[in-house]
């Protein structure tokens, strides 16, 4: 017998009995549905906390703070980085150590000035909102936030802000700023006395808007060229002065150190190898590889266990498969003597039975499947406004309470289809056994 | 055609201590020709349902062998004695054995999707033997809509409709009238004429059993004689 035509006879012997084939349709579906959406929860948080992860840190970045019995990170070992095998680029920043006024037209700004090594942030695509990054001397890329911090000069201390705290609109600069030239002055304290210096940077880009909404960045980044020239007038390293809060920088430090230190891999499979390299050598690293990687593990044990459990409800919608393919067997015990007798293989018999218990496993699946991925969809569509209205708080953003990806959706017709299949070898095995001339004397 | 050898069946009744061993054939050995027709008779619980049960596979007898076209049947699994039965044996009962939820069509076309034939021929062939037995204008009636000897005609269409060479059949004449029972043995001699199947009858009947080339006399589980004509 062909495959088609046990698929048409089992079509056919199912059309006899409609409110037994849905009820148990309906109870596998209900199953499946149960199965997609409880492991959904844990595909979809997951899916939420790595991308709130990632929003703003790159899976390939590696930050690192130092390294064990050592001063700071020098540019011995920032070539050690570079050298690494995998890595595309090491960008380090530091802070100058005085908080320079930078003075545009009639507006003036103090605020933080970040030694950037420009050649090594082109590699590591430092994003920009607007502009391009520096490439003469004296050219200066500002944070995206910088026009807030440029107040009009003689302005009103008093009058800055307003009751809540926003800034009063007649001092912002709304100007654009790009290719604007600034005067950066920076200050140096001799036996109390001060003397100023300004040097003329040109503005040629904005960076990218911070990727988390609270996160503010005024400052300026400066070339190590600026910082040279600030430290050959201040004589002292990074410029510190004594104004500087928590300055207390070593002025005999002779050699570099670098705060933020970023070594970007090429591409993500060598970012577990150069993390690895770098712990052997006692480097004090933070990769959101690292994170992930546990954080994963977490995830894998939950969603094995979601599933789990939502395959005991599978097993019990299994019972009622069970049950009508026994009452099937049993009702059509006759016929089935009837075809053995002319010939049917036992083997075709319990093929027919098998399909049949499958095609119901597959039917269930099937609307199983359309109603998780609208329960899904309708979960996340009121989580946010039940948060909303229960706390009174928006919702975090991206938040994804439930997701439903292939796999799932393959796992979960997987689970189904091999729980139907077996609940099913029984009754189809029975059928096999069905005696022929008790068929025939209807003694069944 | 069929060779019996030494055919022993007896049947256990009960739970093992209360066991009652009943023998109801005991040393049954005959031959059968291709292109004959042989009716069987003997009295009523002699044994004859359970010979012919035993030729179909449908009981394995407790010792002994059944030979059908040089093939030891008795040694067959039952898979293989199912396809076996596809291929060579075709059947007719008493109560016509026709699967009620299917039409007339239908039932005699299921051997042939037994078989995985395709279904263009499978229709064809169907629809020749229906006309065969004439009943193409009532291809599509259920067993329920139809006369004794029209589901008669639609159980013989479903046994020739796979070109077997033998015909079994159990009494096929016990649930008609004497009417439609002149014309169904006519139409087996037709059959055995034109198409050379050999069939083995089983019956009670005075007529049916003269109506045959060979008649074999069962008596007690025995093979009493065979009677020539
Ligand atoms: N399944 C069975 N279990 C026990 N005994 C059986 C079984 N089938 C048949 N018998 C016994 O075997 C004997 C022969 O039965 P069988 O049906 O072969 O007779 P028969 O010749 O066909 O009779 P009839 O002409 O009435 O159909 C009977 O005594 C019957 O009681
Ligand atoms: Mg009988």
């Amino acid at each position: 017998m062909t495959f088609k035509d046990q698929f048409k006879f089992v079509r056919q012997n199912l059309k006899k009995n409609k409110s037994r084939l849905f009820m148990t349709v309906l109870a596998t579906a209900i199953g499946v549905a149960f199965l997609i959406v409880l492991a959904s929860v844990g595909f979809g948080l997951h899916k939420s906390i790595i991308s709130d992860m990632m929003q703003n840190q790159l899976v390939t970045q590696v930050e690192i703070y130092g390294k064990e019995d050592s001063q700071g990170l020098t540019n011995e070992d920032i070539t050690y980085f570079e050298e690494m095998e995998g890595v595309e680029a090491v960008t380090r920043r530091n802070e100058l150590a005085q908080m320079p006024f930078f003075h545009l037209d009639d507006y003036t700004s103090n605020t933080n000035a970040i030694v950037t090594h420009f050649p090594s942030e082109i590699k590591a695509d430092f994003k920009l909102a607007s502009g391009r990054l520096p490439e003469g001397e004296n050219e200066v890329v500002v944070g995206y936030h910088f026009t807030e911090s440029l107040i009009k000069n003689g302005a009103n201390p008093e009058k800055l802000y307003d009751d809540e705290g926003n800034i009063n609109e007649d001092y912002v600069y709304t100007d654009d700023l790009l290719n604007k030239e600034m005067d950066m002055e920076v200050i140096k304290l001799t036996d109390g006395k001060e003397t100023k210096k300004t040097i003329s940077v040109k503005i040629v880009g904005i960076a990218e808007k911070p990727a988390r909404d609270w996160a503010y960045e005024e400052h300026v980044f400066i070339s190590e060229e600026i910082l040279q020239e600030v430290e050959q007038f201040t004589g002292v390293m990074r410029g510190a002065t004594e104004m500087y809060e928590g300055g207390e920088l070593d002025a005999n430090q002779s050699e570099e150190v670098y705060d933020y230190v970023k070594v970007y891999a090429n591409n993500v499979q060598e970012v577990e190898g150069i993390n690895k390299t770098l712990e052997d050598k006692g480097y004090m690293i933070y990769s959101i590889a690292n994170e992930m990687k546990q954080i994963n593990v977490i995830f894998l044990i939950m969603k094995i266990g979601l599933i789990f459990i939502g395959t005991i409800a599978l097993i019990i919608a299994s019972i009622g498969i069970y049950n009508t393919m026994t009452m099937a067997v049993t009702e059509r015990a006759p016929d089935i003597g009837i075809m053995k007798a002319i010939g049917a293989h036992p083997r075709t018999i319990k093929n027919i039975f098998l399909l049949e218990s499958t095609y119901i496993g597959l039917l269930g699946a099937i609307f199983g499947t359309i109603v998780a991925y609208g329960v899904s969809f309708l979960v996340n569509l009121s989580v946010p406004f039940i948060i909303q209205t229960a706390f009174d708080e928006a919702a975090p953003e991206g938040l994804l309470l439930s997701y439903i990806p292939w796999s799932l959706t393959l796992i979960s017709v997987g689970i189904c289809l091999l729980v139907t299949v077996f609940s099913g070898l029984r009754p189809a095995k029975r059928a096999t056994k069905v005696d022929v001339l008790k068929a025939m004397r209807r003694e069944l | 055609m069929i060779e019996v050898n030494k055919i022993y069946h007896s049947f256990e009744i009960g739970k093992k201590e209360k066991k009652t061993v009943i023998p109801v054939l005991k040393d049954v050995s005959f031959q059968i020709n291709k292109g004959e027709i042989v009716s069987i008779v003997g009295k009523s619980g002699s044994g004859k349902s359970t010979l012919l049960n035993i030729i179909s596979g449908f009981i394995k007898p407790t010792e002994g062998e059944v030979k059908i076209n040089n093939q030891t049947v008795t040694e067959l699994s039952e898979g293989e004695f199912a396809s076996f039965r596809l291929q060579h044996i075709g059947f007719i009962f008493q109560n016509f054995q026709l699967i009620p939820s299917m039409t007339a069509f239908q039932n005699v076309e299921l051997p042939l999707t037994f078989k995985g034939m395709n279904e263009k021929e499978r229709k064809q062939k169907t629809l020749e033997t229906l006309e065969r037995v004439g009943l193409a204008e009532f291809k599509d009636h259920y067993p329920s809509e139809l006369s004794g000897g029209q589901q008669q005609r639609v159980s013989i269409a479903r046994a020739l409709v796979v070109n077997p060479p033998l015909i079994l059949a159990d009494e096929p004449t016990g649930s008609l009238d004497s009417d439609t029972e002149k014309s169904l043995l006519a139409f087996i001699k037709q059959l055995n004429e034109e198409l050379g199947i050999t069939f083995l009858i089983i019956t009670h009947d005075e007529e049916v059993a003269e109506f045959g080339h060979r008649t074999i006399e069962i008596v007690d589980g025995h093979v009493l004689e065979e009677v020539a004509k």
